[in-house]
């Protein structure tokens, strides 16, 4: 098995459903990658950016503010508080979610570290697109 | 002639009552959109974390691996008290929506009296409470507007309460009850079992490993995990609630104002009727009269 389901849901409803190649978790003690036929897991997320290769090979970044990651050999379910997808048609479109994904990983986390971590992915993320 | 003026007064009456029946199944309506707006986007998370967390319920339970000596997933819990949250409205006026879940929670209690359970009621809603208290039920603990505007805050806090007691041991379930939203015209009663957490829900399957955690303070990570589990289930609970008594209302309402409308033609009937009968007599008496000066 070359792929494993991935679900990401918030508060305001789900953000991520689909099969997946690998994904990048920002965990408490640190970033972890799951591949399928992970064991078991249940980890505290931090603030950070989560990273999925999708099943054709593209990768989607979604930043998070905190929550919890349930990784077992054939599922993983991420249950967060505030999530935003750097996705966009148009680089306006994608300018905006980077804003969003600024503000909301400024309120989340008080480490300057962790917040230039996040925006330098970010930048990446959405320069790869373009 | 008394007649008459009468069941003009009964006409009137009745349009005056029409009138309130319809502004408040308008009321509803939009309050309903936005309820059940909020329920539905909650629910989805609702749902996931109620998986998320049977799941690792069942996991420490099959395997007895770390976290098995906390209270909240021990699945086999002997039950000597037992926490029920009733979830009603403030206002009536909705149809059956308050009954239909103040009956559930008389039968649970008659079930749990049978096997010698000790029950502590925690109310939600002015009509449970005015109910129970009528009935001369005891309460442990009631709170009156939580139920018409669900707040987070709130909805934790008084979980909380029932957590602490349940982790200290001095109850040993915690049940919620509420009557849910399902669509437009029906409404579905829940029963749910909050503490220790159901893991009747989670299909058997074999498992290759066990459970990692992280971070390695595995206590602390399930007890917030569960916390926030709890809190939320209760939260969602009133929001999905809420939707359920506007639709509930909004059905009451809609059917009181059709029968409104009938008991205005009836009684207009009747008027016509009173009207012609008084005119026929009058002039009954008029042609007698006429007939006798001959």
């Amino acid at each position: 098995m070359d792929t494993m389901k991935l679900e990401i849901v918030t508060p305001h409803g789900q953000i991520f459903s689909g099969d997946v190649k690998s994904a990048t978790f920002p965990g408490a003690e640190g970033e972890f990658g799951v591949l399928p036929e992970h064991a078991s897991l249940v980890s505290l997320l931090e603030a950070g950016v989560i990273e999925i290769e999708k099943a054709d090979g593209n990768v989607d970044s979604i930043v998070i503010d905190s929550g919890y990651v349930k990784v077992d050999e054939n599922k993983t379910l991420v249950v967060v508080e505030g999530a935003v997808p750097i996705v966009g048609e148009t680089e306006s479109d994608m300018a905006r979610a980077i804003k969003e994904a600024k503000e909301l990983i400024k309120k989340a986390s008080n480490s300057d570290f962790a917040i230039a971590n996040v925006e330098a992915k970010v930048e990446t993320a959405a320069k790869t697109r373009f | 002639m008394a007649n008459l003026k009468e069941i003009k007064l009964q006409i009137n009456s009745v349009k005056g009552t029409q009138k309130t029946t319809r502004a408040m199944k308008l009321v509803s309506q939009a309050k309903l959109k936005r309820a059940e707006e909020l329920a539905k986007r909650s629910r989805i998370y609702a749902q996931k974390l109620d998986e998320l967390v049977s799941e690792i319920a069942y996991e420490i339970n099959t395997s007895k691996v770390g976290g098995a000596e906390s209270r909240f997933v021990q699945a086999d819990l002997p039950v000597r008290t037992v926490d029920m949250i009733v979830i009603t409205a403030d206002k009536g006026l909705c149809g059956g929506f308050n009954i239909t879940t103040l009956k559930t929670t008389l039968r649970m209690l008659k079930e749990y009296k049978e096997k010698r359970v000790a029950v502590r009621l925690r109310i939600v809603g002015r009509k449970a409470i005015d109910f129970l208290k009528y009935n001369g039920i005891e309460m442990t603990d009631e709170i009156i507007g939580l139920s018409a505007s669900p707040d987070y805050k709130q909805a934790a806090e008084f979980i909380d309460q029932s957590l602490m007691d349940f982790a200290g041991g001095k109850t040993d379930r915690v049940i919620l009850i509420y009557n849910g939203f399902k669509n437009m015209l029906t409404q579905e009663q829940r029963v749910l079992q909050l503490m220790p957490v159901d893991i009747s829900t989670v299909e058997p399957r074999e498992l290759k490993s066990t459970i990692e955690y992280e971070p390695e303070e595995q206590e602390e990570l399930l007890n917030t995990l569960l916390r926030k589990y709890a809190e939320y289930s209760m939260y969602y609970g009133l929001l999905d609630s809420l939707a359920a008594e506007h639709s509930a209302r909004m059905q009451a309402m809609d059917n009181a104002t059709n029968n409104a409308s009938e008991r205005v033609n009836e009684l207009t009937v009747a008027y016509n009727k009173a009207r012609q009968e008084s005119i026929t007599t009058e002039l009954i008496e008029i042609i007698s009269g006429v007939e006798a000066l001959k």
